[in-house]
């Protein structure tokens, strides 16, 4: 019925459908299979004469991947396709399991800061949504299959993301969930994976340090085993006793006490990550690690920890090559500059031009070794995972190459991105490798996957088709935020405007902006143009508090409409109007 | 009858104890001739004389050296094994501008405004601030007190640690004070972004342009006028003697990049007498600074490190190593927070330690400042006709156990006392001690 | 030297460096300064595995075991700062006026760079505390300068008492009476504070007594106390098991918390800076509470302001147990010369001056059977200056935690980071925050916009 709704509504749009941004719309017949978007779950698909890179190390020429209702249902090299299957000519095209990604925020709605938080009378005693403390809230809550980040990762070839809600300390519980869908519930596969916890604390209440914060969990945590097992007694014979109190907080730590989901810690940095051991060791939970960013100098720590593992997909910058080269003019120091000193207006260096040397040296090696952090990994023996939470979408693709480049295998690469993480999540029956009975969560990209410039081409979820725009974006359609722009905006403090100057350069935004307010200028940063939405960021500084400002408009022409977000003090509309000198 | 005249001679005694306990916050000085003999004398600038004599008179010493008649009527003191040395000065202070220092009340270094080089710290001096007979007891004889905050936070004053009222402490020198736009981070709570911070400092030194632009055009209208036309405009007027060329401009500049920048702003704007101040950094850039000509007061030496990469030590080694590159360098302790000016000789002591000539230290606690401040025929050496500004010690000055035994401020001897040796005195002992018996 | 390099290739190849080696040195021909046993001179002090293994003339050194020429140095025990906020990441939970369940051991932070640097000071060991925010404020550790591990456990001293931070005065009637709006805003809401916390833990420590003795009874089904981290720290300190180390200037209060301790049974007490600590001494030494002060810092704000230099000094020849702390990254470099301080303030002698850095604030931290003299059977936490310690041109060259060289003043390599941040600007400058309040860091959001005259 509802599938018949909206087959009709849209049919007059297919045509249309072309332009749009590759989404979520369904599609009827073989003959528009080319343009077709996402396919009804129920629809029969093989993937024929591609390579097949079943699992690492496992490769099969010219093969065909069968898929019906959801399950891949048959691999290899002459495999029968059914007649009912729409046929995707993958010829030279590559095919691997859907990636998983063991921590991030995809597809999570970020809840409304409120406006003017309330000041707390207490902060030693602050209410427990202030302090931090919701364990008992609900990842599904704020899901959307449509969010942008969903689309964003898959792109990447991504199928299955652990995702958690926003918040710290305590924020609630994790999900494992497919990346598509049409609702909530649609894309949740494993609910409640994990209870989610980082060590930040909360604004200006209890818990504000992380010392607080670890306290705290020792409390909550030993207080549940306490009132759990009262609760216990109290269910074996209530007579006489008095009846336990209920405790959504408490209770949500059950689970991790009976040992049934793990403890899911953020830990990038390497303190933090120590500082989560310490909790386990004291607590004794199973423990999985996310977005671990600088594990490689604890390896023999984290490996004896026996906590699951998961490898931050981001990475820091690279310094970048012209920055490297001073004054020199390029053409006589071709050679290699280990062997020949001898061009002869070699400047004398000084004690501080030997310091920069040795300081940009010591840079370039400290990034080298977050680099080669996976491959650290696997040379150890650790079995780890990736994860997206603070990776760039953008970065994500050309970071593995960079791990690659650093001496990770392909096949570690690869085996981090599927059979790992399927393993170190429990779903390995499900996913990780391209095999009978599995779910059909794959990705189809033009060149091996992990060659430069190679892009993914189809990515499955759940046996559901999704095809990546490969064209550039259309050039008569592209939107502009080059130029000077006027702006107001509505604050609660009244109008205020400001101009806003966005250059662009190779394809990066960069720019600047001011305000009536304060009368300064400050530089934008994260500037990202996606179709017509443009965001940035900037530091408002407010007497001598700086404040981050999120901003996120329209461009429609020479005009843009959207708003500006002050961290706690909340969003208000923006509007500006371009300067048509520039 | 004897019995009765011992008696009130005990009282006269007694009441004069007492009389001088209630006196005691400020203790009187003594003004009158004095010789000190038998004494090793630290002259600065003529060599150690031993077995000698310094004769003070009038406020001025009036011979130094060996086998020198003692006038009658002078009071000798007996410095046998003791040294006598000129009063050392510290030119990094707020003495007499601060008491408490996180009471506002009590705090007067610091004015509202960015440009407000008319602020006179001269004016505010508080001749009975208690850490003035605390850093004078240790041999701090002079300080240069300095306001602080803004761009032109105000004029600084060179004063004598003794007096009851400004102008009986003001040893004759004045400079503006400019805190150059500053790169550096104030501290490591100062989480600015870099980008915001290198936009501030753009900013102030626009502003400074600025401010300079007018202190110029109003020494034009001013030469032009004679004085009579040119309005009333007081910090132009506070600037004047300095584009004039006759006012000392005191430049706070401490990171490499911002020295280098106040070093090609002096040169751009031609300002004929320069201050360095702080140039924590001076050891990266000591070359440009040498170059330049431009003399140099540093400290505190008791710091950090700069960078989180620098050799631990290099705020130590700091002053030895822009010596040694042939700055003219002068130290100060900069320890205003704590009112801790008396620790003056052991910055001297610690750049000694970490690498500076022993001699060129003290000088740069003595003479070096006095050249600064051109006052150098008043203080900073031992020598006939100048002020008899100095201290007596049984040992080497920067060396920590070393007892300040007397302290002269223009021919006044001063009181070894402060509250914080009453204090030990009257606690020493407690009376009553745990039981009201 | 040999060491700190291999320490730092070791790191390049993400070794695991494990911070709780222990080494083996002879230290040759040097002025040993004992501290509790005299001084030696032309003497050789024998550390195997890293305690001290003997000290005495003519020494020779065990098969692969390295010397050290100490011929016209000075050897003497590692300094020992009892006040320091040094390798941690948190100092305040400012946001209640008892936080006893925090614990400064949860962040300790051994890439901080001021380690070394306080090595480079001949310091040894320091007693990383908790801020002033709070009248009871949270527990802290007691480290080892174990510089060149990124174990955040390495650095803390194995076997080391439980110490917890408590304050009074100015800074937490400041920050929860002034800043928000709750008791105490005096110095009598802080003794309340006190008294009410420690009467609470009382009555939960009794509770959990009768609760562990019921549940021993066969078929108890009773539920058990609700537990309370807060409280169960607070009932270790009644119990003994923890020394208080309280933040206090003013004479008044530090006579209102002897009386609160002798109320409640406390007997092991530190009064930390405690600058009029010299007025009520007598009362101090009588109770056998200890002191641990500033050499000479008054006047950045009004309860110093009635201080005297004199106060190490007046509180040593009252018999009150004193060490000298810097509270200060800077100042911890050279407590040696702040203890020389006490040879012009109140001419101690060398062993007593010596004392205050050494055997006296290892007495405090509950570890002078292990440190703060040169005994054998000690850890062989050794600083080697040239010069006497106490001379201002006394400059150390060589310290020794567990017996491995940290610092080595001749081979020092400039740049001591351990893990460079690979987004760090290199041009970054951090000019002096001297006598900025590191007792009151993380509570800057009480008052917003802290000014430069906001003081320890």
């Amino acid at each position: 019925m509802i599938k018949y709704f909206y087959n009709k509504r849209l049919r007059p749009l297919m045509v249309a459908s072309l332009l749009w941004p590759a989404m979520s719309w369904a599609q009827q017949g073989q003959a528009l299979e080319e343009k077709s978007l996402i396919a009804p779950v129920g629809r029969a698909y093989a993937i024929t004469n591609a390579t097949i890179v079943q699992g690492p190390g496992r490769k099969i020429e010219k093969g065909t991947v069968v898929m019906k209702d959801g399950l891949i249902t048959a691999v290899g090299i002459g495999v029968s396709v059914p007649p009912e299957a729409i046929i995707i000519k993958a010829d030279s095209m590559f095919v691997y399991a859907g990636f998983i990604d063991g921590l991030s925020r995809t597809g999570v709605t970020k809840p409304k800061e409120e406006k003017e938080k309330e000041k707390v009378k207490d902060p030693g005693n602050p209410p427990a949504e202030r302090a931090g403390i919701t364990p008992q809230n609900d990842v599904r809550n704020w899901l959307n299959p449509n969010d942008k980040s969903v689309e964003e990762l898959r792109n990447l070839g991504f199928t299955v993301s652990q995702v958690v809600p926003y918040g710290n300390f305590l924020p609630g519980s994790a999900a494992i969930v497919l990346l598509g869908g049409k609702s909530p519930d649609d894309m949740v596969l494993v609910n409640n994976s994990a209870l989610y916890s980082e060590l930040s604390g909360a604004q200006n209440v209890y818990p504000n340090t992380v010392m607080a914060v670890m306290a705290k969990f020792r409390e909550l945590y030993r207080n549940a085993s306490l009132t759990k097992s009262y609760q216990s007694v109290y269910a074996a014979n209530r007579n006489s006793l008095p009846r336990p109190e209920n405790d959504r907080i408490l209770e949500s730590f059950y689970p991790v006490i009976d040992q049934r989901i793990p403890v899911l810690f953020k830990s990038e940095k390497v303190m933090e990550t120590q500082r989560v051991f310490t909790l386990k060791n004291d607590l004794g939970f199973s423990l999985l690690i996310g977005d671990v960013k600088e594990g490689w100098p604890i390896i023999p720590k984290i490996k004896s920890s026996g906590a699951k593992v998961f490898l931050s997909l981001d990475l820091p910058e690279e310094v970048k090559k012209d920055e490297k080269k001073t004054d020199k003019p390029g053409k006589d120091v071709k050679k290699d500059s280990t062997k020949n000193e001898e061009p002869k207006k070699e400047k004398i260096k000084t004690p501080l031009d030997l310091e920069k040397e040795a300081l940009e040296k010591k840079k370039k090696d400290a990034i080298a070794s977050y680099t080669s952090q996976p491959s650290e990994f696997t040379k150890a023996g650790v079995t780890y995972g990736f994860s997206a939470m603070s990776a760039k979408t953008k970065d994500i693709q050309a970071n593995l190459r960079r791990m690659i480049k650093a001496g990770l295998t392909e096949d570690a690469a690869l085996a981090g991105l599927t059979t790992n993480p399927a393993q170190l999540l429990g779903l390995s029956d499900r996913m990780g490798t391209v095999d009978n009975g599995k779910m059909a969560n794959l990705v189809v990209s033009y060149k091996p996957y992990f060659d430069e410039k190679s892009k993914v081409r189809y990515v499955f979820v759940d046996g559901a088709l999704y095809k990546m725009e490969t064209k550039e974006a259309k050039k008569d359609d592209k939107v502009s935020a080059k130029g000077n722009w006027s702006y107001s905006t509505e604050t609660p403090q009244g109008t205020a405007t400001g101009k806003l100057v966005i250059k662009e350069e190779k394809g990066s935004y960069s720019g600047t902006i001011t305000n009536s307010f304060t009368g300064k200028e400050v530089e934008i940063k994260n500037v990202e143009l996606d179709g017509k939405k443009l965001s940035f960021t900037f530091q408002y500084d407010n007497s001598g508090a700086t404040l981050n400002v999120e901003v996120s408009v329209d461009i429609d022409g020479n005009n843009f409409e959207g708003t500006m977000t002050a961290g706690p003090n909340g969003s208000f509309p923006v509007k500006a109007t371009k300067d048509p000198k520039f | 009858m004897k019995k009765i005249q011992l008696l009130t001679g005990l009282c006269t005694v007694l009441l004069c104890a007492l009389v001088f306990h209630i006196d005691a916050q400020n203790p009187k000085g003594k003004y009158g001739s004095f010789a000190l003999t038998n004494a090793t004398i630290e002259t600065i600038t003529k060599g150690t004389i031993t077995n000698g004599t310094v004769l003070i008179s009038g406020g001025k010493i009036t011979a130094v050296g060996t086998g020198i008649t003692i006038p009658q009527g002078t009071e000798v003191i007996d410095c046998k094994g003791l040294t006598v040395y000129p009063g050392m000065i510290d030119s990094g202070t707020n003495l007499g501008l601060s008491e408490v220092g996180s009471d506002p009340r009590t705090t007067d270094f610091s004015e509202l405004g960015e440009v407000v080089p008319q602020m006179k710290a001269l004016t505010a001096v508080n001749p009975n601030a208690v850490a003035i007979p605390i850093t004078r007891v240790s041999g701090v004889t002079t300080a240069l007190s300095s306001p602080s905050g803004g761009l032109f936070p105000g004029t600084a004053a060179l004063i004598n640690l003794h007096g009851y009222t400004p102008e009986q402490m003001s040893v004759g020198f004045e400079g503006v004070v400019l805190n150059f736009p500053n790169s550096a981070r104030r501290g490591f709570f100062d989480r600015r972004t870099d980008e915001e911070l290198k936009k501030a400092t753009e900013a102030a030194l626009k502003n400074l342009n600025e401010v300079w632009e007018r202190a110029v055009q109003y020494y034009k209208v001013d030469s032009a006028t004679h004085g009579k036309n040119a309005g009333y405009y007081p910090e132009m007027q506070a600037l004047l003697p300095v584009v004039k060329g006759e006012g000392t401009l005191l430049i706070e500049a401490n990171a490499a990049k911002d020295i280098t920048a106040a070093l090609k702003w002096v040169k751009e704007k031609k300002i004929a007498k320069v201050v360095l101040t702080g140039v924590a950094e001076g050891w990266r850039v000591a070359d440009q600074i040498a170059k330049s000509k431009i003399p140099v007061i540093t400290g505190s030496i008791l710091e950090l490190p700069t960078r989180e990469y620098d050799r631990y030590d290099q705020a130590y080694a700091n002053a030895g190593m822009l010596k040694k590159a042939e700055i003219k360098v002068a130290i100060r302790s900069e320890e205003k927070g704590n009112q801790n000016f008396r620790n003056l000789p052991y910055h001297a002591g610690f750049a000694v330690a970490y690498g500076m000539d022993k001699a060129e230290a003290l000088k740069a606690i003595t003479i070096v400042p006095a050249e600064i401040f051109g006052v150098s025929d008043k203080l900073g050496s031992i020598e006939t006709g100048k002020s008899a500004t100095l201290f007596v010690c049984d040992g080497d000055p920067f060396e920590t156990k070393t007892q300040i035994k007397q302290v002269f401020i223009d021919g006044w001897q001063i009181p070894m006392q402060s509250r914080q040796t009453l204090l030990y005195d009257e606690f020493l002992k407690r009376e009553p001690g745990v039981s009201k018996k | 030297m040999r060491k700190i390099f291999s320490i730092f290739i070791c790191l390049v190849c993400s070794v695991w460096v494990l911070g709780q080696d222990k080494g083996s040195v002879l230290i040759k021909n040097g002025t040993v300064l004992t501290v509790t046993k005299g001084n030696f001179t032309e003497t050789d002090v024998l550390v195997k595995d890293g305690k001290i293994a003997q000290i005495g003339k003519n020494i020779a050194a065990p098969q692969g075991v390295k010397t050290i020429d100490a011929t016209g140095l000075f050897v003497m025990p590692g300094i020992i700062d009892a006040h320091s906020h040094i390798a941690l990441d948190a100092i305040n939970e400012a946001t209640s006026p008892v936080t006893a369940e925090v614990n400064e051991g949860d962040v300790v932070n051994p890439l901080q760079i001021g380690i070394y640097r306080a090595l480079g000071g001949g310091v040894t060991t320091v007693h990383a505390m908790h801020g002033s925010a709070n009248a009871i404020g949270g527990q802290c550790e007691t480290l080892k300068l174990r510089y060149g591990t990124l174990d955040n456990d390495a650095l803390k001293m194995e076997g080391a008492p439980r110490t917890i931070k408590f304050a009074l005065g100015e800074n937490p009637t400041r920050v929860h009476g002034g800043g928000n709006n709750i008791v105490p805003r005096t110095r009598m809401g802080i003794e309340f504070v006190i008294r009410q916390a420690f009467s609470q833990a009382r009555k939960y420590s009794e509770d959990w007594d009768t609760y562990n003795k019921n549940k021993s009874v066969k078929g108890f089904r009773g539920a058990s106390p609700v537990y309370n981290l807060r409280l169960e720290t607070l009932a270790e300190i009644l119990k003994g098991n923890i020394i208080i180390h309280c933040h206090s200037y003013r004479a008044d209060e530090i006579f209102m918390l002897l009386k609160v301790c002798k109320d409640f049974g406390v007997k092991r007490i530190v009064f930390q800076h405690v600058n009029e600590g010299f007025k009520v001494a007598p009362e101090l030494a009588a109770y056998g509470a200890m002191a641990s002060v500033f050499s000479d810092w008054w006047a950045y704000k009004f309860e110093v302001y009635y201080s005297t230099s004199y106060n190490a000094a007046i509180l040593t020849k009252n018999g009150v147990t004193t060490s000298i702390n810097s509270d200060d990254g800077e100042m911890m470099r050279h407590l040696y010369h702040e203890a020389g301080k006490t040879q012009k303030y109140g001419q101690l002698s060398d062993d007593e001056a010596l004392s205050l850095i050494t055997i006296n604030p290892a007495k405090q931290l509950g570890i002078d059977s292990r440190t703060g003299s040169l005994e054998t059977g000690k850890d062989a936490d050794i600083a080697i200056f040239k010069n006497h310690p106490l001379s201002v041109y006394g400059v150390p060259q060589f310290t020794i935690v567990d017996g491995i060289v940290r610092f080595d003043r001749a081979n020092d390599p400039a740049d001591m980071r351990l893990m460079p941040d690979p987004k760090q600007n290199m041009d970054d400058v951090y000019l002096s925050d001297k006598g900025r309040d590191h007792c009151m860091d993380g509570t800057e959001f009480l008052f917003g916009d802290l000014s430069a005259t906001e003081k320890k």
